[in-house]
C-alpha cells in the first residue's frame, strides 16, 4: 500500500492484534523491544533492534521509503536495577540506563534503535502464517527470507505491473548456471488470497526443509525453483484499500470506464477464443491483445530468457482442483497420459494430510472452457508439466477462507507439488 | 418411448435446434430424445445439479441450523426431452454446512427448462442429524434474535480474513437460507452460484413475531466469474415457509466502481407493508 514516488505513506489497513494462539504474530512482545508501543497507524514507534536484524531492516525501509531515525547507535544497560534475565551488565560509565527497558529483554547483544513508522518481523521465523498479509509485509518478507538465507534465496525483478509496482521473483538455487528450473506462481487473481498465503509458507518451508528433506534437497541439488507470490500486485492492493473481490489486473485503457483484464485470460494460447470476454468490464475480459498486461508480459520473457523451465505451477483458488491443459480447445494434449496419471498422484499426495478431495483433469473438462490461459501458453512453449491448482474450498467460505486454513492448505498443497517436482526431476526433458 | 410416438417429439426437436445460437461451449454429441445416459459423477453438469437441487432444499427448510452443502456425487443420469429441457437424475451426499460432518444423502430430479425459467426441482433426504434437535437449535436461534431490543445490523459477513463474528452467525446462516433461493432461480445447465457474502444486513423490526432482514448478498457467478450484488429482504419464523423477495444487478454492465460494492439495486425494490408481503 505504499504509493510509489507520490510521497507520503498510506497508513495500514490492517492493525494485526495480538493474539495468545498465534505466539509469532509481529505484536509479540518476546520478539520486539517496544520502547515506545504502537499506538495505532501512522504513528511512530521506538523499537529495539537486535544487532543481526539490523541490516536485512535497514534495507527493507529503505527499499521502501519509511523513514527511520536512529536514536541510540548501540544499546547496553550499565549499572543497576532489577534483576536481570539473562542479561551481563556492562561497565558503568558506557551506554545510557534507560528506565523503561523491560528487564527480560536485557541482554547481552548489541543493539541499535530505529524509530520508524512500520511494525514488521525481525525475521521470518517471526511471521505469522497463519494470518493474510499485505503487500507491504510479503516484500518485507521476502527481503527477510533473502538475508537470512543468502546462500539459497535470490530475488529477482522480472518487471513493473501498471502501477509501476515491482515484481518480484525468489529464486532457490544451489549453485549451477541455468538449472533446469520448477516455476510456482501465486496471487495471479488477486482476490484468492489464499494462494499469496500458501505462496508465504512454500517459500519457509523451502528453506527450512531443503537440508532435511530428502526429496526436496534432492531436487535442489540439480534443478532451481522459482516462486512469484504475487503475480497481481496492484489488484492485491486494491484488494486491501478498496475492493476485497478484486480480481484482474489495474489497466486502464481510453475507451472504457472499466479497469483491468484477467491475467488467466491474457496469454498467447488461443486468445481471443470462447472462454474469454471481449468486454473491458467483465471479469473475464482478455485484454486488447495477448500480453498487454506487463503482469504477464514480465512472466512470458522470464520464461522465454530462462529457457530451461520444466514444471509451471500457477495457483489459484477455490474450488479444489489440479488441471492440465487445455483451457482452449477439447483437443488432449499429448501428454495426456502422464499428465493425468501424475495429477493423480499429486492429488493422492494431497489428501493423504487432511482428507481434502480434489478433483483433476483437463481445464475444459473438469471447470469450464477458457481461452488465452497461462498453462496453455506454457505448454505450448514446450513446458510439459504445466499445471493449475485451485486450492480450497468448495464454495462454502470461497475467496473469504478463514486464516485457520491457511497452513493446513498450504501444507497439503505442498505435498502435490513435491510429487510434481520430484517428477519432474527424474523426468527431465 | 420408441415408434411413432416418437417421430413428432424428434422432428419438433430438429426445428428448434435449427433456430438455436451455436453454443459457446464445446459441442456435445446430439443425444437421442427420452433416452436416459450415464453422467459423470464428477462432471459439471452433475455436480452443478446437485448445487440446484441443494439450493432449493436450503431454501424449502427454511432452517439455518439445518443447512447442507455438497459432498460427492454418486451417481448421475441425464435425459433430454424434446421441447422441454434437460432433466438429470441425482444421487449424493450431504455435509452439514458449518460442521461439515456428514448429513445424509439425498436423490433428486432437476429439469432445466429450455425457456428460461427456474429449474425445476425434486429432492428428498435422508436425515442423519436428529430433526427434533435441528428444530430446537432453530428455536434457540430464533429467540436469541428476538431478544435483541435493537435492530441488529451488520456488515461484511464473513469479513476479507474469512471471519464471522459469533454474534452474526445466525444471521448469516438465515443469509444462506435466503440466498439458496435467489441462487435456485438464477441457475442454469451452464452456470451456477455461490454465495460470497454479506455485504450489509439490517433489521426491520416487526410487530408480529416472525423476523425480517434487509439484506445485499454478494453472489460468485460461474463460470463467468462475475460478483452479482443482490439486494434480498427475507422473513422467517422457525416452522413456517422462508418469504424472500430480491432483485440483482444485471452483470456486464456495471461500470468500475472505485468505492467498493454499495448497494445500487435498491431502487429495484418496492418496500412493501408488512401485511402485503
Amino acid at each position: 500500500m505504499m504509493s510509489r514516488g507520490g510521497g507520503g505513506e498510506v497508513p495500514w489497513v490492517d492493525n494485526p492484534r495480538p493474539d495468545p494462539a498465534h505466539p509469532h504474530l509481529i505484536f509479540s512482545p518476546s520478539q520486539l523491544d517496544f520502547w515506545l508501543a504502537p499506538r495505532g497507524t501512522g504513528d511512530p514507534v521506538d523499537v529495539r533492534v537486535p544487532f543481526p536484524s539490523l541490516q536485512p531492516l535497514k534495507a527493507h525501509l529503505e527499499a521502501n521509503g519509511i523513514p527511520y531515525s536512529i536514536m541510540i547507535e548501540d544499546v547496553q544497560v550499565s549499572g543497576g536495577g532489577g534483576s536481570g534475565g539473562r542479561g551481563s551488565r556492562h561497565g558503568g560509565g558506557r551506554g545510557l540506563t534507560l528506565p523503561r527497558v523491560p528487564q527480560a529483554l536485557v541482554d547481552r547483544e548489541q543493539m541499535q534503535m530505529l524509530r520508524r513508522r512500520r511494525v514488521l518481523p525481525l525475521s521470518t521465523d517471526a511471521f505469522d502464517y497463519s494470518s493474510y498479509h499485505n503487500l507491504d509485509e510479503i516484500y518485507a518478507f521476502m527481503d527477510l527470507l533473502v538475508a537470512e538465507n543468502p546462500n539459497l534465496v535470490s530475488k529477482l525483478e522480472i518487471g513493473r505491473t501498471t502501477e509501476n509496482r515491482p515484481l518480484y521473483v525468489l529464486k532457490f538455487s544451489k549453485g549451477g548456471t541455468n538449472r533446469p528450473a520448477i516455476w510456482i506462481d501465486t496471487g495471479i487473481h488477486s482476490r484468492e488470497w489464499v494462494t499469496h498465503a500458501s505462496g508465504v509458507w512454500f517459500a519457509k518451508k523451502i528453506v527450512q526443509d531443503q537440508e532435511k528433506d530428502e526429496g526436496l534437497a534432492s531436487i535442489l541439488d540439480q534443478m532451481d525453483i522459482f516462486l512469484e507470490i504475487v503475480t497481481n500486485p496492484d489488484g492485491f492492493v486494491f484488494t486491501h484499500t478498496t475492493n476485497r473481490m478484486w480480481r484482474k489486473t489495474r489497466s486502464k485503457r481510453s475507451g472504457s470506464l472499466c479497469v483491468g483484464v484477467d491475467p488467466n485470460r491474457n496469454w498467447d494460447a488461443g486468445f481471443g477464443g470462447s472462454g474469454s470476454s471481449s468486454n473491458p468490464c467483465s471479469e473475464t475480459y482478455r485484454g486488447p491483445y495477448a500480453d498487454s498486461e506487463p503482469e504477464v508480459e514480465a512472466i512470458v520473457n522470464f520464461v522465454k530468457n530462462h529457457g530451461n523451465i520444466k514444471a509451471f505451477i500457477s495457483i489459484h483458488s477455490y474450488s479444489q482442483l489440479l488441471l492440465y491443459p487445455y483451457g482452449y480447445t477439447t483437443t488432449p494434449v499429448p501428454d495426456k497420459e502422464e499428465l493425468h496419471q501424475l495429477a493423480k498422484e499429486a492429488v493422492a499426495a494431497l489428501s493423504s494430510l487432511y482428507g481434502t478431495t480434489y478433483k483433476y483433469g483437463s481445464i475444459i473438462s473438469t471447470i469450464y472452457q477458457a481461452s488465452g490461459g497461462t498453462i496453455d501458453w506454457t505448454y505450448n512453449q514446450g513446458i510439459k508439466y504445466s499445471f493449475t491448482f485451485e486450492l480450497r474450498d468448495t464454495g462454502r467460505y470461497g475467496f473469504l477462507l478463514p486464516a485457520s486454513q491457511i497452513v493446513p492448505t498450504a501444507q497439503e498443497t505442498w505435498l502435490a507439488l513435491k510429487v510434481i517436482m520430484r517428477h519432474t526431476r527424474e523426468h527431465l526433458y | 418411448m420408441q415408434g411413432l410416438g416418437a417421430a413428432l417429439p424428434v422432428l419438433l426437436l430438429l426445428l428448434l435446434s435449427a433456430q438455436l445460437p451455436r453454443p459457446a461451449v464445446a459441442e456435445q454429441p446430439p443425444w437421442a430424445p427420452g433416452v436416459e445416459r450415464a453422467l459423470d459423477p464428477s462432471s459439471r453438469l452433475a455436480v452443478g445439479a446437485a448445487r440446484v437441487a441443494l439450493h432449493n432444499y436450503n431454501f424449502h427448510a427454511a432452517s439455518p441450523s439445518g443447512l447442507r452443502a455438497l459432498g460427492q456425487v454418486r451417481k448421475a443420469t441425464v435425459k433430454s426431452i424434446p421441447g422441454v429441457g434437460q432433466k438429470c437424475y441425482l444421487q449424493f451426499t450431504t455435509e452439514d454446512y458449518r460442521s461439515r460432518e456428514n448429513a445424509g444423502s439425498c436423490l433428486a430430479t432437476v429439469l432445466y427448462p429450455k425457456k428460461k425459467s427456474p429449474p425445476a426441482v425434486n429432492i428428498k433426504c435422508i436425515n442423519t442429524k436428529d430433526q427434533k434437535q435441528i428444530q430446537e437449535e432453530d428455536n434457540r436461534l430464533y429467540q436469541k434474535l428476538k431478544r435483541q431490543t435493537k435492530p441488529i445490523t451488520g456488515s461484511n459477513i464473513p469479513d476479507s480474513f474469512g471471519n464471522i463474528e459469533p454474534a452474526l452467525e445466525p444471521v448469516w446462516a438465515l443469509a444462506v437460507a435466503g440466498s439458496s433461493y435467489m441462487m435456485w432461480e438464477k441457475s442454469t445447465e451452464k452456470v451456477g452460484y455461490f454465495m460470497t457474502q454479506v455485504k450489509s444486513v439490517k433489521q426491520w423490526m416487526r410487530k408480529d413475531d416472525s423476523l425480517e432482514f434487509d439484506y445485499v448478498i454478494l453472489l460468485h457467478e460461474m463460470p463467468t466469474q462475475e460478483m452479482i450484488s443482490c439486494h434480498m429482504r427475507l422473513i422467517w419464523l422457525p416452522g413456517h415457509p422462508l418469504k424472500v423477495k430480491y432483485t440483482c444487478d444485471s452483470e456486464n454492465h456495471r461500470l468500475e466502481d472505485g468505492s467498493g460494492m454499495e448497494s445500487g439495486s435498491a431502487a429495484g425494490i418496492i418496500r412493501e407493508r408488512e401485511e402485503n408481503f
